[in-house]
């Protein structure tokens, strides 16, 4: 057998211990088209046996505004202190839809991702932007639903809706930050799956999805309150943008200040354990 | 073997354990007398104290019973599995042969070979450039747009086996992946494997195809039980491996 000398020099490093993070994230960098295209091509699979086939991205967000409408637009009207309920509810019920999916997808994105996890190796986190990565893709039909039904219901675009961009980018800053956290947290405590569905029904009614807080809550400092739900944030700017429903200074920076905060936390926690996370 | 020759990979008293929760069928009775709600576990000690240097252009064969830790200690040679106690050391990650659990069924062929090229570190341009050299390796070229669940056992680990080794890897490990395939998908499977000792590298072989074995391994380990019980030439180790109680 022949021996070659040219790689005998090279030392031998512990394959144990995790990389710093500036070279963790230069690996996440150079492999960002895993997090991109493998998403989109589990989009695809997703319909792929239905007849109506891809036009179900676009469906299911239409049927879930048709019945929330029909239920808090006709039945019990929550439309007081609105002008453009039906622009109003989409909004609300779109938007929140996205953030529900990110961070119950995200809690379990490591443990359903276990098979890859012990045989390839790669920066965990590529996980949870992949799942950030598939939602907002697969948010797009839905935002243009919503920007269909607001031009249909009598809004008319202006310079206001350009704002909607830098509402979208630290929304996805939000969902970033947040689906870090949680998948970390989901792969140490499955659990967390069975609570998260009641905590998203409970944040539903703390978001002002299907009615205007500001109608309905007459106490300033409650409405301070709601400030500090990152949803209900991310929801009133985004309406503030295509509707011109009024939105709070402490509003924006809620939205804000929650982006950074996840992130910077949530890739500490998450990059910290990023290969125990096999186990 | 040749004392001289450079170490790959160095396994130190490595010790890998699982906990796993037991599956009790608890009653009410107990609930309350417990006291407190810990779940009951059990460790199971699926390497225990393993050392084992790897070398330059040299094959190694893992054998043992089901269940010996074979599987376990080539994840924990990749680094992927958290150590106990001990060390792994290497001159460079060592790739377990495999993508298949990043496949997606409903898909076809040519989008797994994306997906999976991208799972191992590849670029989207780099794997379209591969694409072709992947589908003829694996011979698929009729198949190819199929979605994978219509592929049988043995094509599924062609495509598995053509993806995975798209880039000849320093280090490899494979896992019972050779006896998968007709005679002439064999007999490439075995050129890549001799591509990667050729270029240095080391290469360590699980299988229970003992005759395989015997054929490409230059040393063979024996785990029982989680424990190394023996190492050293392929024809010495396989023969008190078949002759102990283990083997049958």
């Amino acid at each position: 057998m022949s021996d070659s000398g040219q790689q005998t020099d090279q030392p031998l490093v512990d394959l144990t211990r995790p990389s710093p993070p500036a070279a963790y994230l230069a690996e996440v960098w150079r492999r960002r088209d895993f997090a991109i295209l493998v998403p989109v091509q589990d989009l695809r699979a997703q319909n792929m046996g239905s007849a109506l086939g891809q036009l179900w991205h676009l469906l299911n967000p239409a049927l879930m505004v048709a019945v929330y409408f029909l239920i808090f637009g006709v039945i019990i009207d929550t439309s007081r202190g609105v002008d453009n309920f039906l622009g109003f509810l989409i909004v609300g019920v779109v938007w929140f839809h996205l953030t529900q999916r990110v961070v119950q997808d995200a809690a379990v994105c490591i443990p359903r991702n276990l098979g890859l996890i012990r045989s390839v190796q790669f920066p965990r986190i590529l996980l949870p932007a992949a799942t950030v990565n598939g939602q907002t893709a697969a948010f797009a039909p839905a935002l243009v639903l919503a920007l269909a039904a607001v031009v249909a219901t009598g809004e008319r675009p202006s310079l206001r809706w350009l704002a909607l961009i830098g509402v979208l980018a630290a929304q996805f800053v939000f969902h970033f930050g947040a689906a870090l956290l949680v998948a970390r947290i989901g792969a140490a405590v499955p659990d967390l799956r069975q609570l998260l569905p009641h905590v998203f029904r409970l944040l539903f009614y703390a978001s002002g999805v299907i009615f205007s807080v500001d109608a309905f809550v007459t106490s300033e400092s409650w409405r301070r309150a709601f400030a500090l739900n990152p949803i209900y944030d991310v929801i009133t700017c985004a309406r503030w943008c295509l509707l011109g429903e009024p939105v709070d200074p402490w509003v924006v920076a809620g939205m804000l200040v929650w982006g950074v905060v996840l992130l910077v936390v949530g890739f500490a926690v998450f990059w910290r354990t990023d290969q125990r996370l096999g186990a | 073997m040749d004392p001289g020759r450079a170490v790959t990979v160095r396994v130190d008293d490595a010790h890998v354990y699982f906990r796993v929760y037991e599956d009790p069928a608890a009653g009410i009775k107990q609930l309350f007398s417990s006291g407190r709600t810990a779940r009951r576990y059990q460790t199971i000690r699926a390497v225990r104290g393993v050392s084992l240097d790897l070398h330059e252009s040299e094959t190694l064969g893992l054998i043992g019973a089901n269940g010996s830790g074979k599987s376990t200690l080539l994840a924990a040679m990749t680094g992927l599995l958290p150590l106990a106690s001990g060390k792994i050391l290497g001159r460079s990650r060592p790739s377990l042969l495999g993508v298949s659990a990043a496949l997606r069924s409903a898909l076809s062929g040519r989008r797994n070979i994306l997906i999976g090229g991208l799972a191992l570190g590849f670029t989207r341009a780099e794997v379209e450039s591969r694409m072709d050299e992947i589908i003829d390796f694996a011979g698929l070229r009729a198949a190819i747009d199929r979605p994978l669940r219509t592929y049988s056992s043995g094509m599924r680990a062609r495509l598995n086996f053509a993806i995975a080794t798209a880039r000849i890897p320093d280090i490899l490990l494979i896992d019972e992946a050779l006896s998968v395939g007709d005679q002439g998908f064999r007999a490439r499977s075995a050129e890549r494997i001799d591509e990667v000792r050729s270029a240095a590298g080391s290469v360590v072989l699980v299988s229970h195809n003992m005759a395989e074995i015997e054929e490409s391994c230059d040393r063979v380990a024996w785990l029982d039980a989680g424990a190394l019980r023996a190492v050293g030439e392929p024809g010495e180790v396989v023969a008190s491996y078949l002759d102990s109680d283990a083997a049958r």
